[in-house]
């Protein structure tokens, strides 16, 4: 992306930001505007059409008293998902959501002519407190140095105890500046040599901060519906890549990252779901969303895959009859009749030959669970004086046939030689059993097509 | 219509907030129910609209007197209801009815005994239907629609009011099953969960007590639960409860009944008679039982295709397209008899080419590695018995009952 040029910028009393009264915010945001503004900008950024909405995710906030943690840890995060994942629990923060949603609505409204003025990915206050606390992410520190950043680095940090009535707009990014931002740490997430874990826990926190920012200023056409977009791109494609990392001494922690998610996706799905409702013009759809609404199928193939998910029975009464007849839709229903009835010899061939690179990376997790399921079948219904030839099982499965035998033996079942010397199965083995998860890591050798496919559709 | 003069207005208003009070003091829940109901668009609540229209100072009359006063709380947001509702500025309504009902609330929570526990009934429903119209409105003025989220938690609250050792207790079905259709409605189905819990576990309810008619559609929604958790035993248990003790009289609602409890029973292997189907309008199940019969795949794709919009709102889409395994074992079945006609000595041996061929003049084209895919699974659900020999491409069925039938169980996950 092309850097802003950087403004020649007068240094600004500190203060906290979130403590400032409004009636000084006013003024103080007015001078600022005019100060910092770049001179070819557009003034203002107008919205086709102004709608009021409740329900889109305004970045998780849980509590508005909860006290404010600049460095929350890992281990804190995998605590409050444990803790969240409760069943009780669930039901209990669906009630408490409700009335939070009422507050926020309030909130809103309060706003709902307000655009920020913030010019920066993240508002000067901020940077210069982070700054001073050395809470700077590995990708915020100027040449390096832990306690010095920069507009063109500093991202604003996702804030949980927000709460609209004590925020200035100079602490707010415009629409223009939440595009750029966005598509910085899209860029990012391909151009660093960190570890994905750290890219990813990065971007995790600053994208919820850009859908913070959305809400706060009733942002809900379809510019939005493209920034949402991006951002569930990035929580599929990190299901992926997570998965890749996830063996070794850092399983643990990746696990804990993989888990979260999947949380914050499902709820950027239902935010995206629900502005592709709120922006429909007739019953038409809008054109991304039947491969955006294929991802909640193939998410939820096993029906209790996404956190606080709709039952995919239910789920399907309210998708737009254009949707359920599109291509995409059609392949993930396919893919969803194939793994509710077992078919795995149609599943891999379908997947192979038809699946995005999103959808794969949505399928991923199923494809060895398909696997295990396959060659207890094979084990279970096949002829014991005939054992099954692994170079079938191979083509079968879609993997290398060195593969092929290693997962044999994960699943408890022995291989051997048969008179001619080729490695088989021998079937009616009595101790086959279910994998580990995250046990070894398996290509798809479709992968490659699907690849192919994705460079093709980036170039179109 | 005729001119109203104020006189005439002025009498409407007192003559309701006489009713008002009278039912109350009288304990009148037949005269009561009438004064809450909102949909019911009587012409003597409309035309109390178009009184207090005019009368712009009906708090006055309320206030002036002991009698009315006492309800204030209740009757002055109903009264500005009302005046939305005649309007049809519904979202306006909503909010004034919703502020009633909370003041009701609070009246009945203090009513030792459960006299006006069929009033309550009449507001749970009509907050809900309010709120669904509200949505609409909201929708339709791109807004956000959150009223009926807003009715379910008011009914959570009366729920907690009714749910105590006193009489109001068989109350609570009723409003358990408004708290479904809202959240039916809304997607939010996991919120049932909680509910039930209380109504099958807590110990001041006693299932046998709650009036015959909420009990039939408990059992109708919490059966729809287990149908979407495809929990086909249970499923046919509550549907089958809510078949035998629904008012016989009511097609529409056997029709409902009967559009969730036949996909279960196809589930679990009976098929239902076509003068069923016929007599209930259940039409688009004919082709799905015909292919079940027959073993025919390609009848099941196309009846699906048919009527996919109406199986998918439904819900029961998913469930239908899982009797393919069913369809596969009937065919399978078909092909042996027709083998042991020919040959009895060799029909246990099944050719996977044969299978292919029977599926080909289904116009299904489906190699050998897909066929032995399905056969892999009907051996492993328990719908063959038998095992397949990959390297002669056949299949060895049992001597013995080749083909188990489900006798009522569902297919072996």
């Amino acid at each position: 992306m092309e850097r802003r040029q950087k403004n020649q910028q007068q240094q600004n009393p500190r203060r906290n930001p979130l403590s400032s009264s409004s009636s000084s915010s006013s003024s103080h945001s007015s001078n600022r505007k005019s100060r910092y503004r770049p001179p070819n900008r557009a003034s203002g950024d107008a919205r086709a059409r102004h709608r009021e909405d409740s329900g889109l995710d305004s970045g998780d906030a849980t509590t508005w008293d909860e006290p404010r943690s600049l460095a929350r840890s890992i281990d804190e995060r995998a605590s409050a998902a444990g803790t969240r994942s409760s069943m009780g629990i669930r039901e209990q923060q669906e009630q408490h959501q409700h009335h939070q949603d009422g507050e926020n609505a309030r909130d809103s409204r309060e706003f709902a002519s307000a655009v920020g003025t913030c010019p920066y990915m993240c508002p000067v206050g901020e940077m210069a407190q982070r700054e001073r606390l050395r809470d700077l992410a590995v990708f915020e520190r100027l040449h390096g140095n832990p306690a010095k950043t920069s507009p063109e680095l500093a991202v604003k940090k996702f804030c949980r105890t927000i709460s609209t009535r004590h925020v200035q707009l100079s602490d707010i990014r415009p629409l223009s500046v939440l595009g750029s931002t966005l598509d910085y740490l899209m860029n990012l997430m391909n151009s660093t040599p960190e570890p994905f874990e750290t890219v990813h826990d990065f971007i995790f926190d600053r994208t919820r901060s850009i859908r913070q920012d959305l809400s706060m200023q009733d942002i809900l056409d379809k510019r939005a519906i493209h920034m949402y977009e991006k951002m569930v791109n990035f929580h599929v494609i990190s299901h992926h890549k997570l998965r890749l990392s996830s063996s070794g001494p850092n399983s643990f922690n990746i696990s804990s990252l993989h888990h979260l998610n999947m949380e914050q996706l499902a709820k950027v799905l239902t935010s995206l779901y629900n502005l592709y409702d709120l922006n429909r013009d007739h019953n038409s759809m809008h054109k991304n969303e039947p491969e955006y609404r294929s991802l909640y199928v193939l998410l939820c193939l096993n029906s209790e895959s996404l956190p606080e998910g709709e039952r995919l029975s239910l789920w399907f009464r309210r998708v737009p009859t254009p949707v359920i007849k599109s291509k995409e839709m059609t392949f993930a229903r396919r893919i969803l009749r194939y793994f509710r009835t077992d078919n795995y010899k149609c599943f891999f061939s379908t997947i192979a030959a038809e699946a995005s690179y999103l959808q794969y990376c949505a399928l991923e997790p199923y494809i060895d669970k398909v696997r295990a399921l396959a060659v207890l079948l094979i084990n279970n219904g096949g002829y014991k004086l005939h054992p099954y030839p692994i170079a079938h099982l191979s083509n079968l499965l879609m993997m290398e046939e060195s593969e092929v035998e290693s997962f044999c033996i994960a699943c408890g079942l022995e291989t051997s030689l048969d008179e001619q010397g080729n490695k088989v199965l021998p079937t009616k083995q009595p101790a086959f059993n279910h994998p580990k998860a995250g046990h070894g890591k398996y290509g798809f050798s479709g992968f490659e097509n699907i690849c192919r496919g994705r460079e093709a559709e980036e170039k179109v | 219509m005729a001119y109203l003069s104020m006189g005439e207005a002025h009498r409407r208003i007192t003559d309701y907030l006489g009713r008002f009070s009278d039912a109350v003091s009288s304990q009148d829940v037949a005269s009561l129910k009438h004064l809450l109901s909102l949909s019911s668009n009587s012409p003597s609540l409309l035309s109390l609209a178009d009184a207090l229209n005019l009368f712009q100072d009906a708090n006055r009359l309320i206030k002036q007197s002991d009698k009315y006063s006492q309800f204030a709380e209740i009757v002055v947001p109903l009264f500005r209801c009302l005046q939305n509702y005649k309007l049809n500025n519904l979202v306006d309504a909503y909010h004034a009815y919703e502020k009633a009902a909370n003041a009701f609330i609070q009246e009945f929570r203090n009513w030792d005994s459960a006299w006006a526990l069929e009033a309550l009934y009449v507001i749970a429903y009509e907050i809900r239907v309010l709120a669904e119209r509200a949505d609409r409105e909201l929708s339709a003025n791109g807004k956000s629609p959150e009223k009926l989220k807003a009715a379910g938690s008011y009914l959570m609250k009366v729920f907690g009011v009714l749910a105590g050792k006193g009489p109001k207790r068989v109350g609570a079905l009723y409003v358990t099953c408004q708290l479904f259709k809202i959240y039916f409605k809304l997607g939010t189905v996991h919120l049932c969960r909680s509910v039930i819990r209380s109504i099958e576990t807590a110990r001041i309810f006693d299932f046998e007590e709650f009036p015959q008619r909420d009990k039939v559609t408990y059992m109708y929604y919490t059966g729809r639960l287990e149908v979407y958790n495809e929990n086909f035993t249970a499923a046919d248990q509550k549907l089958s409860y809510a078949l035998a003790h629904c008012n016989p009289r009511s097609e529409e609602n056997i029709r409902m009944i009967l559009k969730y409890l036949i996909p279960v029973k196809l589930s679990i292997g009976i098929l239902p008679q076509d003068w069923l189907l016929e007599k209930y309008n259940l039409v688009e199940y004919r082709n799905i039982v015909q292919a079940l019969k027959r073993g025919d795949l390609q009848l099941l794709r196309s009846a699906l295709e048919e009527h996919e919009d109406r199986f998918l709102r439904s819900g029961v889409y998913l469930v239908l397209e899982k009797l393919e395994l069913q369809v596969y074992q009937r065919l399978l079945k078909k092909i042996y008899i027709i083998q042991k006609q020919k040959d009895p000595s060799k029909a246990h041996q099944m050719k996977l080419e044969v299978i292919i061929k029977a599926l080909k003049w289904l116009e299904i084209d489906m190699d050998l590695d897909e066929v032995e895919c399905i056969v892999a699974i009907l051996i492993h659900k328990n719908l063959v018995k038998g095992y397949f020999a990959h390297k002669s491409k056949v299949v060895v069925l049992s001597k013995q009952d080749p083909f188990p039938k489900l006798t009522g169980k569902p297919v072996n996950a």
